[in-house]
């Protein structure tokens, strides 16, 4: 029960235009929750880069992972694939430039088969 | 005596035991009401929010329902474009008859909780939202949840029973409970002797047949009684055995709060808007009536009596013609009587005997003054008084030939026309009225000295909303009430001069706070005013708020909700009785 109201909050911050909750993360990117992990992105160019780590900030293998991040890039949606790269980094390359802290989504398909998702806005 | 003493002690202690532990089992409980939990009636479901949209999924039969609203409004979204990231990659949610999505979604079959991700288009507005599904395991099903701690519960049911039993008969004296006690007093003895002597195994076994004897007799005592309350703790009874519901009702959840399901939502037309502080002026609502701008607007008068005649053109503007400035609308002949025409024609035998003598004195003048024998001034007189004599003459000829004409002052349309050809007009008496349709004004009656009102707006009957200009107060009593002027703004097409209309005035008070429609404040059964706050996608809470009038349509919440808050506009009386 605590994630649909962590999801809550995220969206009612979302709505007042507060984004306290992002923190800034060890690769310079967005850190946010998503189901039990934190998820930093790292958008530079056409590179989308999502760092996986835990509850405590402890990185978590990216093997195994699957992912897809969506992005709004100049009004339109961009599908991202992810795909695991060395360590807890997961990759995947957007057909245009994603721009400065694209807002969007990002979903992580674990070896599980759970499903994990966190937003940025 | 210290044996007796601890006894007694003993006794109290089984007493107290017996009495304290039902209210133990009873803690928190709300007896007879204890509605089942929401989940077990309330299909799983997720929601998001963002600055732009609402989206509540709820999976249903290997479908997934995806209800897509505007955050602010609470408006639907049709047309909008919903792709959902699927394990099977991303899937385009169809738009359904009810103005919803569907998607079928096999893969959510599946317990547990799916994260999934949906990308909205509707219009220009794009978002990413993502949303949280939990699918309960249908084998573990809700009901049987409780089952395990059901034998803990069916005794502490029993102990409630006892205790109740106890309580009621400790109020009415009952021997038979009196005689527990004394048994409980021997026992303690007993069990305090027991424990001097250091016999601990009979001891404990001796306790142990005591607080049975006790509990037995109590029951059993309770049986042959009559007691029509329900047994105590409802709450323990089982909750129903959730059936799959095909849909989610609307219902009141125990904490006060309203949950209406996103199809309940657009049946109901439910409609919100975020609260905002601001300023606002009073406004006074006054009666008012229109009239024509007295700048341009004008009455055609016949300043004689005489007899009307159309213009030139051969015809009267008739009404709704429009004139301009000038034109000649009619023409008056004032009429000549019998006395005045043998008087004129008197008068005319007199004149033309005069200018005949004068035209004769002139011609001789004429001719003598060239001579030296009659001085120039003589003629210079002699012809004077001749022309004198001809103006007053073709006057008398005109006098009786000319009528007035009477001509248009203002461009505009006939108002009003009541003339007739060879209708005898009183002098002063109007024949047309001029308006232009344009410029109009509202006059309203003011009970009050109104300070140069701004803000001001007309009501019509229709509903339609004029805006105002003041123009000014008058100071003159009438019907204990000053007329105040205002010029209407804008379009004035469609009304007409005396049209009674509703005008609202803001006054100088100002007033800060959050203004919200009339409609959205409910007032509860116990005469408190409400508003109900959309908290989350499907929940509504009911705020008491005091509310302060504002004008016609909307109050001021002076208290009880905060600005940035969603608040229902539309439906909330409907909410309102949701049970």
């Amino acid at each position: 029960m605590i994630l649909p109201k962590l999801t809550l909050v995220v969206g009612l911050l979302a709505a007042t235009g507060v984004s306290a909750h992002e923190t800034a993360g060890q690769h310079g990117g967005r850190v946010t929750d998503a189901g039990k992990f934190h998820v930093e992105l790292v958008a530079k160019g056409e590179t989308v880069d999502v760092f996986l780590s835990d509850g405590e900030q402890k990185p978590v293998p990216a093997n195994g992972f699957k992912g897809t991040a969506i992005l709004v890039v100049g009004g339109k949606p961009a599908r991202v694939p992810l795909e695991p790269a060395d360590g807890n980094r997961l990759t995947g390359k957007a057909n245009a430039s994603l721009g400065d802290s694209p807002k969007g989504a990002v979903q992580l398909t674990g070896p599980d088969g759970a499903t994990a998702s966190g937003k940025f806005n | 005596m210290p044996t007796r003493f601890t006894a007694a002690l003993g006794a109290a202690a089984l007493l107290a035991a017996v009495l304290v532990g039902p209210a133990h089992a009873h803690g928190g409980h709300d007896h007879g009401t204890a509605p089942p939990p929401v989940s077990t009636t309330i299909a799983p479901r997720g929601e998001a929010l963002s600055d732009a949209f609402e989206l509540v999924a709820i999976p249903r039969d290997g479908t997934l329902m995806l209800y897509l609203d505007r955050f602010r409004t609470n408006e639907p979204v049709p047309g909008a474009t919903v792709e959902v990231e699927t394990p099977e990659g991303p899937r385009t949610a169809t738009a359904t008859q009810e103005g919803g999505y569907a998607l079928p979604a096999p893969w959510l079959s599946k317990p547990g909780r799916h994260e999934l991700v949906a990308t909205v288009t509707a219009g220009d507005a794009v978002d990413v939202l993502t949303v949280a599904v939990t699918v309960p395991d249908p084998k573990v099903s809700p009901a049987a949840a409780p089952a395990p701690a059901a034998p803990t519960q069916a005794v502490m049911g029993r102990v409630s029973e006892v205790a109740h039993g106890v309580r009621e008969r400790l109020g009415q004296k009952d021997p038979t409970l009196v005689a527990s006690i004394a048994v409980a007093f021997l026992l303690g003895m007993l069990v305090t002797a027991a424990v001097r002597g250091r016999r601990s195994t009979p001891a404990v076994a001796l306790l142990a047949i005591g607080i049975t004897l006790v509990l037995g007799t109590a029951a059993f005592a309770h049986g042959d009684e009559d007691h029509g309350a329900p047994v105590q703790g409802a709450a323990l009874i089982e909750p129903r055995p959730s059936a799959p519901a095909t849909s989610d009702l609307a219902q009141r959840l125990p904490d006060g709060s309203v949950f209406v399901p996103k199809p309940t939502q657009r049946l109901l037309v439910l409609r919100t808007t975020m609260t905002e502080q601001g300023s606002f002026h009073r406004s006074v609502e006054l009666p008012g009536r229109i009239i024509p701008d007295p700048n341009a607007s004008g009455v055609v008068q016949s300043s004689v009596g005489g007899r009307l005649s159309p213009p030139p053109s051969g015809l009267f503007p008739r009404l709704g013609t429009k004139v301009r400035k000038g034109d000649v609308l009619a023409s008056v002949a004032p009429p000549v009587q019998a006395i005045d025409v043998s008087d004129m024609r008197q008068r005319q035998g007199e004149l033309d005997q005069q200018i005949a003598i004068v035209e004769r004195r002139v011609e001789r003048y004429r001719k003598l003054a060239t001579t030296g024998a009659v001085a120039q001034t003589q003629l210079d007189d002699a012809q004077a008084e001749l022309v004198g004599l001809h103006d007053r003459r073709s006057a008398l000829d005109k006098a009786r030939q000319q009528p007035e004409t009477l001509v248009a002052p203002v461009d505009g349309v006939v108002a009003q026309a009541t003339a007739v050809a060879g209708q005898m007009a009183a002098p002063g008496a109007m024949v047309f009225q001029i308006v232009d349709p344009n410029r109009l004004w509202v006059e309203a009656l003011s009970f009050d000295a109104l300070t140069a009102a701004q803000n001001a707006t007309a009501r019509l009957a229709d509903g339609r909303t004029l805006k105002l200009a003041y123009q000014g107060t008058g100071l003159a009593d009438r019907n204990q009430a000053i007329p105040v002027q205002f010029a209407i703004q804008g379009g004035a097409s469609g009304l007409r001069v005396g049209q009674f209309v509703t005008v609202l005035a803001g006054t100088d008070a100002e007033q800060s706070g959050l203004a919200l429609p009339r409609s959205a404040i409910v007032r509860t059964g116990n005469g408190q005013d409400v508003v109900y706050e959309h908290t989350t996608a499907e929940r509504f809470e009911a705020r008491p708020v005091r509310v302060e009038p504002l004008d016609g349509g909307r109050v001021l919440i002076a208290e009880g909700v905060g600005p940035g808050k969603r608040v229902v506009t539309q439906g909330a009386e409907l909410l309102d009785q949701v049970r």
